[in-house]
């Protein structure tokens, strides 16, 4: 095998740490420089203690070095990578967004892996959108005039922090114009429910669709082979209910279940992101 | 006697009731009703809120924003309300559209133990200049200590008062006297309570609330509603008059109204059906009534049991989707036997 | 320490759980991480932990998580060998993470020595600060945590009010937070404001205990408080010298009680709440002091360090334990009489190693 791809990771949260976990674990990457604003953070303790070089100079860090890695997660806040992302292009490092700042085209692996190749800054879109959009596009693939797409997805309240929270609004656009992206549908809805109860519930996202003639009998192997497709990457990612027609409307329900690195295994949310974005910087290493 | 702020939620949650499909002609003749009656607040829009039209919960025949034009065109002396449900409505599509379209209150609503994702919508609210009131959803599913704290938050955002919602029609008396009087204690702003009948107690229990303190009540009329329906706003208005609470509601145009609203509204009265009692007693959100008996006929699988199977997973608003995969495990467990 | 001062202790336990483990039944097949798991606290609950294991087949594990957690194997080598337990020297302030199966967590690292707290205070409140935010932090990622039980303590309340006869959980008087004589006290503060947040920010199942006072094994006689003093007085045949005010009221619970309780908010207390964890019965220095004096032949003099005091220093320091009592089904096993002579003969079992 070739050697591993450098990506460095800013942002030292629990999302960055968790990610810095997932490379380790890769075969095709390895995580050169983590990079946050705080030494004393858990998430600098976790790095140093798996002997991971750390630096709380931010995205200053890399402007420093350019040479200390090929690719960049970005695991900061929307601001944030709206100020990193023009930096990184000009550096000419691949970056991989994990915020909602939508810089870049949007990315869900187990659909447009190959197209993002050539991209040079990619999004991750939504944890609704990673669990849903795939779904979608093979609705989308199978009947011609998709007339309406919807996705409901329930995550725990735990896993939701302050900034999920006041970012309801920016997940309902961004997750919506992913679906209406990817599965060409005229009208696409998001509705996100938050549920506190003990212990906490796994993430659980149901696709509803509205065409003209449901084809059932294509629409069930494509999207069995799709979810295939999406456990390679996503190990925790079951559907628990098969495409039905119910009210004679399409529906299916896939349920997420977090591997458990640093983020913990409740949140499929957040885990299937970076589940998403290692997926996309392998294929990048692999293309190198 | 302190004065109550009467709130009719007829053109809301009596959407529910009806699959959400009020027509504008509906809407109208009601408005015009509730109007002439003086009721404070005419509430207006899908069961779920601005926004919600949807597989999930139910499409709406006329969109919102129809809704609230035709509403504002047959109200002259009441205020116009709106209800939006953060993760289902956002400011952009939803509550910015609506204030423009001429809605007076906003009532901003989250699942009891969430207020956190009413802020930005609170605040949008209030910076518009409306009057603006945070709704916790499902209350009876957190103790008063919690419902205390989700209630102070709602006030910290702006919200000029807090409305307790027994979304299932839960509660029993004592629940209401106990968990509004937490709130009339904890909070400076003043303290609403929104019935449903499931258990037969949406009147007892609002007057159970006013007794503890709260000022702002929900009433429908003839208590169209989800499920088993709210309170019968004619009957609250009679209740509080002989109790000596004042509401400025007149008697007479508003037992008229009501009349009107069960002739131009109605299908059938609502009342706690068999299903509606079995939702009260497993506190599953009286909007899930009529999901659960389309889909219970559909699985053939008794409606009942999908309803203690929801209660037992501790489901919120807004989870429907559960609703199709409890009755294809049960009819699984069914075939099974 | 001698076998028979251990069997003393393992004999006190089993006198608490006596017709009462029922109690705990919820920890059955549990994991249990303790930080500071091998302070006084600590200890007594692995006893009761561990007697409930060999006794009654509970199946609880331990893990008991502090600086030095490996000196517990010196110290209570009976303890620290066994199977069930396991060790992590780790600084509270310094866990990253936590084993993914433990199911309760008990918060008790803090230092309630009142020396330090005057001599290191920075170092006091970061360990109560930093400590209990790192754990909180740990244990929200915990997919199976059933509770978190913050050991904050008695003296967040600040004086009691000597008309006020017992200081009852929703009392809300505090300290004063300008003093440097409140450093433990508002930390503590501090820390029960932390799990507040993450109780309601994160849906963590969060309950709070607030010790008062105790008195029994373990207890290193070198701290500077008046039943320490007390002991240590009559141990060496005194006389029993109190300093102070001797109409001074406070209250003291036997630690197999104490560890009990404890174990019970642990596996029945209402999230959100805090409960005070203590003797309600008073008790004056000087009738303290006489209750020790007379386990003793011949007797030890009690004497008064100082006649001339100022009433305003008079205080009083008594728990209202009716919550524990009616929400908990909590009683108070060991009276003050029993607590001093079963104190007093471990004491004397413990030395003759």
């Amino acid at each position: 095998m070739s050697k591993k791809l450098k990506t460095a990771i800013l942002g030292s949260g629990l999302i960055g740490t968790d990610l810095m976990i997932k490379i380790m674990r890769s075969p095709y990457l390895e995580c050169t420089l983590f990079v946050g604003r705080n030494l004393q953070s858990k998430g600098m303790a976790k790095a140093l203690s798996l002997g991971v070089k750390i630096s709380d100079q931010s995205i200053d860090a890399i402007v420093k070095d350019p040479s200390c890695c090929d690719l960049v997660f970005d695991a900061t806040s929307a601001k944030g990578h709206a100020v990193h992302a023009p930096i990184l292009e000009k550096l000419g490092k691949l970056a991989i967004d994990l915020t909602p700042a939508q810089v870049g085209a949007m990315c869900v692996p187990g659909v447009n892996l190959k197209d993002c190749r050539g991209l040079k800054n990619v999004n991750m879109v939504t944890c609704g959108g990673q669990a849903s959009i795939p779904l979608a596009y093979v609705v989308g693939q199978v009947h011609k005039d998709v007339e309406y797409i919807e996705v409901v997805s329930t995550i725990s309240s735990r896993s939701a922090g302050p900034a999920t929270r006041a970012n309801l609004d920016e997940y309902i656009e961004t997750t919506e114009n992913g679906l209406k992206h990817f599965s060409g549908a005229a009208r696409t809805k998001a509705i996100l429910v938050l549920n506190p109860a003990q212990p906490c519930i796994n993430m659980q996202t149901t696709v509803r669709a509205t065409v003209a003639k449901p084809d059932m009998e294509a629409l069930i192997p494509r999207v069995k082979e799709m979810v295939g497709i999406i456990q390679k990457y996503v190990p925790g990612y079951n559907l628990v209910v098969a495409p039905t027609l119910e009210n004679n409307r399409i529906i299916m329900m896939v349920r997420v279940q977090g591997l458990g690195d640093y983020l913990p295994s409740y949140a499929g949310n957040l885990d299937i992101i970076n589940c998403a974005a290692i997926a996309m910087a392998e294929e990048y290493a692999k293309n190198a | 006697m302190h004065k109550l702020l009467i709130h009719d939620v007829t053109l809301r949650d009596g959407s529910h009731a009806i699959g959400h499909q009020l027509s504008a002609a509906q809407v109208a003749a009601y408005a015009a009703a509730a109007d002439k009656a003086g009721v404070p607040i005419i509430e207006v829009g899908h069961g779920n809120g601005l926004g919600a039209s949807s597989l999930q919960v139910g499409e709406s025949l006329l969109p919102d924003m129809e809704m609230i034009t035709v509403a504002r065109k047959n109200i002259s002396r009441s205020k116009l309300g709106i209800f939006i449900i953060p993760g289902f409505a956002t400011i952009n599509k939803d509550l910015k559209p609506a204030v423009e379209a001429g809605a007076d209150v906003v009532r901003v609503a989250s699942h009891c133990t969430e207020a956190d994702i009413t802020e930005r919508h609170i605040s949008y609210a209030r910076e518009k200049g409306k009057d603006v009131y945070g709704v916790l959803m499902m209350s009876h599913m957190a103790p008063k200590e919690t419902l205390a704290e989700e209630a102070l938050k709602m006030e910290s955002y702006g919200a000029q008062g807090v409305i307790l919602m027994d979304s299932a029609g839960a509660y029993l008396q004592n629940d209401v006297s106990e968990k509004v009087s937490a709130l009339v204690r904890a909070l400076t702003i003043p303290v609403g309570f929104h019935a449903h009948n499931n258990l037969g107690l949406a009147v007892a229990n609002s007057v159970a609330a006013a007794e503890a303190g709260a000022t702002i009540i929900d009433g429908s009329a003839r208590g169209f509603g989800a499920g088993a329906g709210n309170t019968p706003i004619e009957l609250l208005i009679g209740v509080f008059e002989k109790m000596g609470f004042a509401t400025g509601v007149e008697l007479y145009k508003i037992l008229d109204a009501s009349d009107i609203a069960e002739k131009e509204l109605m299908k059938v009265l609502p009342f706690p059906k068999p299903t509606s009692i079995v939702s009260g007693l497993a506190g599953v959100f009286s909007g899930f009534s009529k999901h659960v008996e389309r889909v219970a006929l559909e699985y053939k699988v008794d409606p009942r049991d999908i309803f203690f199977e929801l209660g037992r997973r501790r489901v919120v608003g807004g989870q429907e989707d559960l609703i199709v995969e409890v009755a294809i495990e049960l009819s699984r467990k069914k075939e099974l036997k | 320490m001698s076998q028979t001062a251990i069997e003393k202790i393992r004999g006190d336990v089993e006198e608490v759980l006596k017709d009462s483990a029922q109690l705990l039944a919820p920890l059955k097949g549990e994991k249990i991480l303790i930080t500071g798991g091998t302070g006084f606290v600590g200890t007594w609950l692995v006893e009761t932990l561990a007697a409930l294991n060999d006794q009654l087949g509970y199946g609880v594990k331990i893990q008991l998580l502090a600086k030095h957690a490996s000196q517990l194997k010196a110290r209570a080598p009976h303890l620290a060998g066994r199977k069930d337990v396991s060790l992590v020297d780790k600084d509270v302030k310094d866990i990253i993470e936590i084993d993914g199966d433990i199911t309760y967590v008990i918060h008790a690292a803090a230092n309630p020595d009142n020396r330090l707290h005057a001599s290191d205070p920075l170092r006091v409140m970061g360990v109560v600060s930093k400590g209990t935010e790192s754990a909180l932090a740990a244990a929200s990622r915990l997919s199976g945590l059933k509770k978190f039980m913050n050991i904050s303590s008695g003296l967040i309340y600040g004086p009691q009010p000597l008309a006020l006869e017992a200081l009852p959980e929703t009392y809300s008087g505090g300290p004063d937070c300008a003093s440097i004589m409140s450093v433990y006290a508002e930390s503590k503060r501090f820390a029960e404001t932390l799990c507040a947040v993450h109780r309601n920010q994160y849906k963590m199942p969060v309950v709070t205990a607030r010790p008062f006072a105790f008195i029994g094994p373990y207890q290193l006689l070198d701290k500077p408080w008046a039943v320490n003093n007390f002991i240590n007085d009559a141990l060496r045949g005194g006389p029993i010298n109190i300093l102070g005010d001797e109409k001074t009221v406070r209250s003291y619970m036997y630690p197999s009680d104490m560890a009990f309780w404890l174990l019970r908010i642990l596996a029945a207390g209402e999230s959100g709440r805090a409960y005070n964890v203590g003797s309600p019965c008073g008790v004056t220095l000087k009738e303290l002091a006489d209750k020790i004096a007379s386990n003793f032949t011949p007797q030890p003099e009690v004497t008064l360090a100082s006649k001339s005091f100022k009433p305003q220093h008079r205080s009083r320091f008594v728990p209202d334990v009716k919550e524990a009592e009616t929400a908990l089904g909590l009683k108070i096993k060991v009276g003050i009489d029993e607590a001093v002579k079963k104190t007093l003969l471990w004491h004397k079992a413990a030395d003759k190693v």
